[in-house]
């Protein structure tokens, strides 16, 4: 099969299907055909459903007969392994879960069946979506297709990785300090970080309620607003989700950006930033200049205390892991287990004022998005980190410019603005209104259509 | 809110981290308390480097409403 296909977008396949130019079994054969073929070079795989695949290719032939409009019939995706797949084991990365075979089904992985996606199996994660998988651990870590020397970011790595690879056309991912639009940036794709509320987490392993989110992940910007179009919705099995309607993601599409203004926080998000990032983003704020937007510096000065999210992480991760982590600390991977337990040396206090600095950070950028439709930053202050950085233990974690929108809960998405020298992508971030996601898009497909940098393939 | 710089640092020593392990009732393995100690003295330090009484008296709660003023907190 060509890279033609590896590559094509939600929009393409579909129209091939629907001139019968090319089927989705022979499309999902190809791809099982590339995975075979990759994947063990690059892990993004934990399980392969190639039998479940197939039924499920023929079942879209059989739609696509009858006629069936849906723009998702016979796309292939792949799921986070921390997404409960009925039947199918889900590991969340870890020993723990290691041959656990769920008798549920996550709602998003649900809602993207019955839109008639091709599921070609799930998708390793860092070890419960918070600790990169060190040498010996029980799963191995999923490599970056662009130098498989680097990380593909995490935590939704294998689906960073599978998506740069052409091995899947979409994916799910979730994100909680970063880990949809970490792998986005690191591996040159797209990724949206919904806002809070929009898609069900119900059916998707917990790290930290209150910052967690579930998404979609593709190659452009358009295909993230097909996947999430079907699975974005009021979910009663989700504490958190919204009861508000949802929005038509492709008509913002047609827009253009005219009149769009973007603010960009000048504090916080350019501290640490390495050169050539700071030079594509300025280069990016130039394209959607010069595409009608209007680009203005603003400033949210309360960010300086934004770490502390860190605070609300681990102390919701480790309430969620308490009795595992005391019962059968041996299970979870090496670091991993202690980053978890850190949560326990938590004040009550300490949380409480972290979740006040996050109200006074919330208000702020509330106060900003009166002035400007769309916040716009570098994703990650530096391209994808060598493993052998990653796997030094003291490296902590790093000050992040992707978990303020964690924490203000608010629409945010990663898309390719450049390459660094060493050919490795960086990224431009782009954050709007609770529930905009629409104009998020608009903006990201504006500046997508304008440039080339996401029509690049890894060297894989 | 005001902003830190100026004030001094109160950093995590080794001995409150031990304190901490202790008070918690778990076990961190010797050649992991270094990690530990910068993870969660990294997180710790813009709480610390805070007056409290400086922060608006809201409630630590968030809330998403598109029709909230101005949207995405309080």
């Amino acid at each position: 099969m060509s890279d033609e296909i590896a590559y094509a977008t939600i929009r393409e396949l579909g129209a091939r299907y629907r001139k019968r130019e090319i089927s989705p079994v022979e499309v999902t054969r190809a791809l099982l055909a590339r995975i075979e073929k990759l994947d063990p070079v690059l892990h993004a795989f934990v399980t392969l459903t190639a039998d479940r695949a197939l039924d499920d290719a023929r079942a879209a032939e059989a739609a696509l007969r009858r006629g069936d409009g849906n723009p998702l019939l016979g796309i292939p995706v792949a799921h986070k392994d921390i997404y409960m797949t009925r039947g199918i084991r889900t590991t969340g990365g870890s020993a723990l879960f290691a041959e656990w075979i769920p008798d549920e089904e996550s709602t998003a992985v649900r809602r993207w069946q019955e839109a008639g996606t091709v599921l070609l199996g799930k998708l390793i994660t860092h070890e419960f979506a918070f600790g990169i998988q060190f040498p010996g651990h029980r799963f191995l870590a999923a490599r970056n297709p662009w130098n498989l020397d680097h990380i593909p970011g995490g935590s939704s790595s294998g689906s960073g990785a599978a998506l740069a690879a052409g091995l899947v056309t979409g994916a799910t991912g979730s994100d909680t300090g970063g880990s949809i639009r970490g792998p986005a940036a690191f591996c040159g794709i797209v990724g949206l970080k919904p806002t809070y509320g929009r898609v069900s987490r119900a059916g998707v392993m917990t790290l930290s309620w209150t910052l967690d989110h579930t998404g979609p992940m593709a190659r452009t910007v358009e295909d993230c607003a097909y996947l999430l179009q079907a699975m974005a919705g009021h979910d009663a099995a989700d504490p958190a989700s919204s009861t508000l309607p949802v929005d038509d993601y492709l008509a913002p599409l047609r827009r253009g950006v005219g009149g769009v203004r973007i603010g960009v926080p000048r504090n916080y998000f350019f501290e640490g930033v390495d050169a050539e990032i700071q030079h594509s983003f300025e280069e990016a704020m130039e394209t959607l200049r010069k595409l009608g937007a209007e680009v203005r510096d603003v400033r949210i000065p309360s960010l300086h205390a934004a770490h502390s999210f860190l605070l609300i992480l681990m102390a919701e991760a480790f309430a969620y892991h308490e009795r595992d982590l005391r019962e059968r600390p041996e299970l979870y991977g090496d670091v991993a287990r202690e980053r978890l337990l850190a949560g326990a040396l938590v004040t009550a206090s300490e949380y409480t004022q972290a979740q006040r600095i996050r109200s006074e950070i919330c208000r702020e950028t509330a106060e900003v998005l009166r002035d400007v439709d769309v916040l716009a930053t570098p994703t990650t202050l530096k391209p994808a980190t060598p493993f052998a950085v990653a796997y030094d233990p003291e490296l902590g974690f790093p000050r992040s410019n992707m978990a303020p929108f964690n924490l203000t809960g608010l629409p945010t998405l990663a898309l390719p603005c450049g390459f660094s020298a060493s050919g490795l992508p960086l990224s431009l971030q782009l954050s709007g209104r609770p529930f905009e996601e629409g104009t998020v898009l608009r903006v990201g497909h504006a500046y997508e259509k304008a440039t080339a940098w996401h029509t690049r393939r890894p060297p894989v | 809110m005001a902003d830190p710089q100026g004030l001094p640092p109160h950093e995590l020593t080794m001995d409150e981290l031990r304190e901490r392990i202790r008070v918690a009732g778990i076990t961190i393995a010797e050649h992991r308390l270094a990690m530990v100690r910068k993870l969660l003295g990294d997180a710790l330090a813009p709480v610390r480097a805070l007056d409290s009484r400086t922060i608006r008296t809201v409630e630590p709660a968030v809330r998403f409403a598109p029709d909230s003023e101005g949207g995405g907190g309080e």
